[in-house]
């Protein structure tokens, strides 16, 4: 049996939020769901894409999948073991394995290390021996395609670009060799002209080392060039999951379709039609029952208000999380 | 012609000398056409539009050039003179619109004093304007005594449209105005613009980095790069048809969601700084094409009706464009 090397079952998370006076007197703890019962699994050397507006979640789900933030319920299994269940020998060792890609490549390194210190730090963290370090660090230079001569590596972040500091961070996440790195907006901060470098940069990344890989971003274009498949999240919960190339053919999920259509095209001869959605995310404080995103959703009936639409295999390797799929 | 800017120089000083922001850019915007300025962090755009409304950082010197609106030349203009052609005539949505509105005041008091001290309105019309104001950009009327913290992103940036269009400019300058906003609001966002700019036959300036905002708003484009123009035009002729290998390699790094998956070349290397900028085509180090006589500066050469490249290889840019579409053209250009 061929097993994920990430499995996440039930997963959500809860942040408390501030408690107002009335809060206070009357005993109430607000929380706000930012993660509701996710389950997926992800295949060794699987590319997975997480789009959603912001608030939606995508980010918190990418940071309990490497233990940056514990669970409030649920589990994530990493190659069969429970992250949240590790002794101290286990967690170093998923800590090598698993690495995270920050979003802003100029608050992610520290300004004053130079950037040999900055790649050396991780090694040195995971205990490797120091006569490997400067192999490691060559090797990680090579993959992203930076030059690794003395120089540049005694070189501090503000004297890089912004394309070659994300190049930077990148390699600062290879350099363990991992198997498994969440990669949250790692573009969003590029000027267009450097980003599609660092998209091909990931591409490779994943051919060569066979990494699994999440990928979060708003921008399901972007995912699409990166991703083999992709989840579809709504305030806190996937509403659709299947192979990025169907997803975005032939979206399922009433919310995939505003989104698919929302993403603008470089060309004059585009639709202009409405989209099918109006307004904004709800307030997640207070979510609407049933399926949260019927308020916005241009086929929401009675049923919709009562009923919790359950995430469903419709074939095809495709699940949606709606009544009239 | 609405607004003529002509040979625009702008200036930075900064501790090791003059920065040249923006280096003799003209452009023009026909009255009721929406104009993208389009370019990279640091290619001036920002910069160029800020000098028209005067409203500028201390360190920026007004180097040359001339602005004219609807004849009326704004250089020439004092301070008091030009106070009052802001928000009547030009108004400016600032690219952050957490910077538009102020944080401790209410949104609808705010769109109040514009009208009372620059519109001379009494407080009851600039109640009624404001809740117009807010119906046009499709807020609730209700939620004008809110703070800026109590709207969302896509509230703000609606709220802001609402405060530029309070005393009916000819002209609005936004500086990308959707950038921060997630795909699904910034599509409404630019619908209710867009309508908005039609049924008022506003003219527009939109600054943005992103070529699909400009293929999906506007009538013509400026591709700024280094603090020049290296093209512009009709959208859909610069889009199509584009003369320069910057706008080529622009459209070639863009991701699509529609049609069949390309692969994406970036334009290695980095824009040239700008405190010894390199003599004649500030794009060659990057570009594939450049050849020798790219270091003279770049020609004017015309495509089309309204369509210019600066570039001493434009007439050749169809052959150009087939290579460009090749993603190893991209590859080690250069030398970094």
């Amino acid at each position: 049996m061929n097993q994920p090397l990430i499995a996440v079952q039930g997963l959500s998370k809860r942040f408390d939020v501030s408690r107002s006076m009335a809060d206070v007197l009357t005993g109430r703890h607000p929380q706000l769901q930012a993660v509701s019962d996710v389950d997926f699994t992800l295949q060794r050397g699987e590319t997975l894409g997480i789009v959603g507006e912001s608030g939606c979640g995508k980010t918190t789900l990418g940071r309990m999948l490497i233990k940056l933030i514990p669970a409030s319920e649920g589990t994530v299994l990493f190659d069969g073991q429970d992250i949240a269940a590790m002794d101290r020998t286990q967690e170093l060792a998923f800590r090598r394995r698993a690495q995270l890609v920050f979003q802003n490549p100029f608050d992610a390194l520290n300004p004053h290390f130079t950037i040999l210190r900055s790649l050396r730090e991780p090694l040195h963290n995971a205990r490797v021996p120091f006569e490997e370090h400067a192999g490691r660090i060559a090797e990680a230079m090579k993959m992203v395609h930076l030059p690794a001569p003395d120089h540049f590596l005694q070189s501090f972040p503000h004297q890089l670009s912004g394309g070659q500091l994300q190049r930077v961070v990148l390699a600062r996440a290879l350099v363990l060799r991992p198997e498994f790195i969440v990669a949250d907006e790692p573009v969003s901060m590029l000027d267009v002209s450097v980003r599609a470098g660092i998209l091909n940069v990931l591409r490779e990344v994943r051919d060569r080392m066979g990494l699994a890989a999440v990928f979060i971003s708003h921008d399901l274009a972007l995912v699409r060039y990166v991703c083999a498949r992709t989840i579809t999240m709504y305030l806190g919960a996937v509403v659709e999951d299947g192979p990025t190339r169907d997803i975005v053919e032939n979206p399922l999920h009433p919310y995939t379709k505003a989104l698919v259509q929302a993403v603008p095209i470089p060309r004059v001869d585009q639709s202009h039609a409405p989209l099918p959605i109006t307004g904004g995310l709800p307030d997640a404080l207070n979510p609407p029952s049933g399926c949260r995103f019927r308020d916005r959703c241009p086929v929401a009936e009675a049923r919709c208000a009562t009923e919790v639409p359950r995430l469903r295999d419709v074939g095809g390797a495709r699940r949606v999380a709606c009544h009239f799929v | 012609m609405l607004l003529e800017v002509r040979d625009l120089v702008i200036d930075y000083r900064a501790t090791r000398g003059r920065v040249r922001a923006v280096d003799g850019v003209s452009f023009d915007v026909p009255a009721g056409a929406v104009v993208g300025v389009v370019g990279e962090s640091g290619c001036g755009k920002t910069t160029a539009v800020r000098a028209i409304t005067r409203v500028m950082p201390s360190s920026a010197v007004f180097a040359a050039g001339s602005i004219s609106l609807d004849g009326v030349d704004l250089v020439g203009l004092s301070e008091r003179e030009m106070k009052k052609h802001l928000w009547r005539d030009i108004a400016y949505v600032p690219q952050s619109a957490m910077n538009a509105l102020d944080p401790v005041w209410r949104v609808g008091k705010q769109i109040e004093e514009v009208l009372v001290d620059r519109g001379g309105m009494n407080r009851k019309a600039a109640r009624a304007r404001a809740e117009d104001l807010f119906a046009m950009v499709g807020l609730e009327a209700k939620r004008l005594g809110d703070f800026p913290h109590q709207f969302s992103g896509g509230m703000r940036q609606r709220a802001s449209i609402a405060l530029a269009l309070a005393l009916s400019p000819k002209l609005i300058i936004a500086d990308e105005p959707v950038t921060a906003l997630d795909v699904v609001i910034q599509r409404q966002v630019l619908d209710t613009f867009a309508d908005l700019q039609k049924q008022l036959g506003l003219s527009v300036i939109l600054v943005t980095h992103d070529i699909s905002v400009v293929a999906y708003v506007c009538d013509y484009v400026v591709v700024m790069y280094a603090g020049k123009v290296v093209e512009s035009g009709p959208v859909a002729d610069v889009l199509d048809t584009p003369g320069h290998p910057y706008t080529m390699g622009l459209y070639n790094a863009f991701p699509e969601l529609a049609g069949e998956e390309r692969e994406l070349s970036p334009i290695e290397g980095s824009p040239p700084d700008l405190l010894d900028p390199p003599k004649g085509c500030r794009f060659r180090a990057r570009c594939p094409f450049a050849i020798a006589v790219c270091t003279l500066d770049p020609p004017e050469h015309i495509i089309g009706t309204g369509h210019v490249a600066y570039c001493h290889r434009a007439s050749e840019a169809q052959d150009l464009r087939e290579t460009a579409k090749r993603t190893e053209t991209w590859v080690g250009v250069t030398s970094e």
